[in-house]
């Protein structure tokens, strides 16, 4: 090389730079303005709306979704595999398919009608509606269903624990033979009873979600969902390819059920995609009609304002919350629990989410009637140091734990600053996804807080209150009480809770008491809030066919497009 | 003459001294004086070392930046703060959210976007903006370049220093001992090296490192420095090794052997002074490579742990807000391609004036 040329390179390089500071300055000049789009826009919410095209049928409605679990019944414990195959397995029971708190209630779907039960609570008995048949032609039978339960067994299903309190499910759980004696059906008569060992006021709820599916008694006892199998309900898998696509058709062999329909477009075809603005832009592209996935929140302002009509928001039942490890330093000590509850501005951490959520300060979410608002904790940061000094834990190291990934990973980094306000010593752990909850759900972790969330199984306060904080349901490992909240008069009252059979007003007060009660009588947790989704369309969907399912989310069955 | 000014570093003959100096008497210069004269004249290269310079000098005042011109700490989140610019109060992040419309309908203000560079406008706050948690990206710009820097010199050091022990052994004592480190390294070099310090890293983020007298917590800059000065020990090694080889050969080494000095003595005395050059120049480039090596890790979640700032997790932050907020990545990115081309630049220009005949390539 001699002189000149690298020279020459040398003012390239320079010019480059130049050029480089310049896009820079030019990109983020403006000041505080320069991101805000101040307007505010409405949406449509849940939707229901009426439209001259309802239940009209069209070919076909492509779909942008997030990678499902699995598309197996028996396995799928995601929203993104449930929204399908809802409409794809059907069991005994289902929810009624409508916005609003109606979708929560709970309707015939093979059974006939809703079950007799025993004064006791612990005797269920069903009739199947006649001459039901699977997609391939073959009729369902009663012992169908017994063979589905314990198929999830059978396949280490993570529904399982929904069953425990069925007669025989718990040998048969170890054993897995013989099957389980608490289900006794009768294929002529086409009856099914379950026994329960004890009464279980969300019974009818648990026999409603997709574990609960009655699938053909010959179904191998493996993940079948590259397979399809066959399908009670009006569509059917034809076929899937993990992380890339799938189609679901009609099922041919469907009989309209009540509260069941039949459903609009004649074919889904799913294109699987992982990222977020990649699935925008399937959508913006017109190679999409839908985005499964949450709009970036730095995409949010712009999609608002240029496609406000294809952009609706619906409330999840959803909680984010700090847990708080109740037999771990500090937070053994109910001051340091309160102190995080006063510390935290949960008006500041909406903002980390980009917006899309609302403060709370209520463990169970706004949409469930035994919610009654609390309104206890004020920011203060001078009270939480104050209470930090009381509970002698000041100076304290704390671990925060949280995932990789936003809003998680912002939020705990928030926590922690704050933690270091008040008086402690924090600092952050970030995990990935794929480890996260069975590093803090293991007891030798000794997690100290973390960041966690829950969206229901099935609309009922024991999903939350008796899965989430039960100290009888701590376990060593898998523990879904992460913060080992145990206090007996609230675990006593849970038992109790949970063998009414019925939500009558009496009962959800007692409800709201012990959502009260584990957010300021013991501050077990710290929730903050209820975040907020969104569903957004092509231009060729019409948006008065929209509703979003208390359950299932978008039902895209009742889509309908624009004539 | 025209034949010897076209030669510039490349030999410097005494001719050619003499002539440069106006035919004044000819004085015997060491190699590292002649290497310096060189080196000197070679203004592209001077100039990349001061700009590398001055970066290390910018990151090594980032507390007192911090502390007195941003009046913030590198980790301070600031998520519903506000700051003043000319009598106007703006918020770090913009306020919103959902609230319900008069007939029920939600009402969505998008939020969270950060405040875009201030540029010394809102008295030294801002200066090149905020991040997505409210914290002040110049701030965290240096401190991430404290620790990048930090980094790619540490991990430099323990690459060279295990590389040229290494080399030594097996360059020196040839047979077993060399075929068994070159075995080793050729299984390392086996490796796809990223993958391998992803996997380390990742492994190493939730127990920390045993190291018998000490842990290493997840979060210590030790872990990345280590895993990245040690998986590219071969890479140092195997031109060292060589070059080693070809030394192990030469007449003053048999010399030396002859006349009774020590195995250590030779390597320290003989050897080693003549690869001097080669570890030098090696060194500036590889500090160069490890921290792209560590920018890489650290965006990927498997380098720096935050909230600790380096280059790579403040791009990797700032990838999530391309759209709205692109500078948030642009700015650290220009600081790393600032910081690698200056010591590449000087590193070739240091090869050159060192050793015009070499051709060491990393």
């Amino acid at each position: 090389m001699t002189r000149k040329p690298r020279w020459v390179w040398l003012l390239s390089v320079c010019a480059l730079a130049a050029g480089l500071s310049l896009f820079a300055a030019g990109c983020g000049g403006g000041g505080g303005s320069k991101s805000g789009n101040s307007s505010s826009t409405s949406s449509s919410g849940e939707g229901g709306t009426a439209s001259q095209n309802q239940g009209k049928t069209f070919a076909s409605f492509r779909v942008t979704w997030d990678a499902p679990d699995y598309f197996d019944p028996g396995l799928s414990y995601t929203v993104t595999g449930w929204q399908i195959i809802q409409h794809v397995y059907l069991g005994l029971l289902g929810y009624k398919e409508t916005a609003g708190p109606g979708g929560a209630t709970v309707i015939p779907a093979l059974a006939q009608s809703l079950p007799t039960v025993s004064a006791d609570g612990k005797d269920y008995k069903f009739t199947l509606r006649p001459n039901l048949k699977f997609s391939d032609g073959t009729p369902v039978k009663a012992s169908d269903f017994k063979a589905s339960i314990e198929r999830l067994y059978k396949v280490d299903s993570p529904g399982v624990g929904f069953f425990d309190q069925i007669v025989g499910a718990d040998t048969f759980s170890k054993t897995k033979k013989g099957g389980i004696s608490g289900l006794v059906v009768d294929d002529n008569a086409r009856t099914v009873e379950i026994k329960l060992a004890t009464p279980r006021g969300d019974f009818l709820n648990i026999l409603g979600i997709p574990f609960a599916a009655i699938l053909p008694a010959g179904t191998p006892p493996s993940d079948q969902s590259t397979k399809g199998l066959p399908a009670t309900g009006p569509y059917m898998q034809q076929s899937y390819k993990p992380n890339r696509s799938f189609v679901f058709v009609r099922n041919p062999n469907y009989t309209e059920i009540p509260g069941i329909p039949k459903g609009n477009p004649d074919k889904l075809l799913g294109t699987i995609v992982s990222e977020d603005t990649a699935a925008l832009q399937t959508v913006l592209n017109g190679k999409s009609d839908y985005d499964f996935r949450t709009i970036p929140t730095d995409r949010l302002a712009e999609v608002q304002s240029k496609f406000k009509d294809q952009l609706h928001l619906y409330t999840p039942a959803n909680t984010y919350y700090f847990a708080m490890n109740t037999r771990t330093p500090p937070f053994d000590k109910l001051e340091a629990r309160q102190a995080v509850n006063y510390a935290i501005d949960r008006a500041a951490i909406v903002r980390l989410f980009g917006g899309l959520g609302v403060t709370t300060q209520n463990f169970l979410p706004p949409t469930y009637p035994q919610y009654k608002k609390i309104d206890t904790y004020t920011h203060d940061l001078a009270k939480a140091k104050q209470l930090v000094k009381q509970s002698g834990t000041a100076g304290m190291k704390i671990t925060v734990w949280g995932l990789n990934e936003a809003p998680s990973q912002p939020t705990v980094e928030y926590l922690a600053d704050v933690l270091n306000k008040i008086g402690w010593k924090a600092t952050p752990k970030l995990l990935a996804h794929d480890v996260y909850f069975t590093t803090i759900g293991n007891q030798a972790t000794k997690a100290q807080i973390m960041y966690t969330d829950w969206y229901q199984d099935y609309p009922h306060p024991l999903d939350w209150i008796d899965v989430l904080l039960n100290g009888n349901r701590i376990t060593e490992t898998h523990n879904n009480n992460v913060g080992n909240a145990k206090f007996a008069a609230a675990d006593q009252l849970i038992e109790k809770l949970k063998k009414e059979p019925e939500l009558t007003d009496p009962i959800n007060n007692q409800w709201a008491t012990l959502d009260h009660d584990y957010v300021v009588k013991y501050s077990a947790v710290a929730p903050y809030l209820n975040i907020e989704g969104t569903d957004f369309f092509s231009k060729d969907i019409d948006a008065g066919c929209y509703y979003n399912h208390v359950l299932f989310q978008f039902d895209w069955t009742a889509i309908c497009k624009k004539s | 003459m025209a034949d010897t000014q076209t030669t510039e570093f490349t030999l410097d003959t005494a001719s050619v001294l003499a002539s440069e100096e106006g035919g004044a008497e000819i004085v015997g210069r060491s190699p590292w004086a002649l290497a310096w004269r060189r080196l000197r004249r070679n203004y592209v290269a001077l100039a990349f070392l001061v700009l590398f310079v001055l970066i290390l000098i910018s990151c090594a005042l980032a507390p007192v930046y911090a502390h007195h011109v941003a009046h913030t700490g590198p980790n301070t989140n600031h998520v519903a703060d506000t700051f003043t610019k000319n009598g106007k109060e703006i918020d770090v992040l913009k306020a919103g959210g959902i609230t319900k419309g008069a007939n029920g309908e939600t009402i969505l203000v998008p939020a969270g976007a950060p405040v875009g560079p201030q540029w010394f406008s809102a008295g030294g706050k801002y200066v090149l903006g905020a991040d997505l948690n409210g914290r002040d990206v110049a701030v965290r710009l240096l401190y991430g370049g404290i620790n990048s820097l930090k980094i790619g010199i540490g991990s430099a050091i323990i690459s060279i220093v295990f590389a040229v022990i290494l080399a030594l052994l097996a360059g020196y004592f040839g047979g077993w001992a060399d075929w068994l480190i070159t075995r080793v390294f050729d299984v390392i070099w086996a490796f796809p090296v990223f993958l391998l310090a992803i996997a380390l890293g990742t492994a190493l983020q939730v127990g920390g490192l045993q190291l018998g007298f000490t842990t290493l917590q997840g979060n210590s800059l030790w872990i990345p420095t280590m895993i990245i000065g040690i998986v590219l020990i071969p890479y140092v090694a195997r031109p060292v090794r060589g070059q080693i080889l070809s030394l192990r050969e030469k007449e003053f080494i048999e010399a030396s052997i002859a006349q009774g000095a020590s195995t250590f003595r030779v390597m320290t005395s003989e050897i080693l002074p003549n690869i001097a050059s080669t570890l030098l120049v090696l060194f500036t480039l590889i500090v160069a490579n490890n921290i792209l090596f560590e920018t890489g890790l650290s965006f990927l979640g498997a380098g720096v742990r935050d909230p600790e700032p380096s280059w790579g997790n403040i791009i990797q932050q700032g990838a999530t807000r391309l759209a709205t907020a692109p500078t948030l990545a642009l700015i650290p990115g220009i600081a790393i391609v600032l910081t690698v081309l200056s010591l590449n630049i000087f590193g070739d220009g240091l090869r050159d004036a060192l050793d015009p005949r070499a051709k060491v390539k990393i």
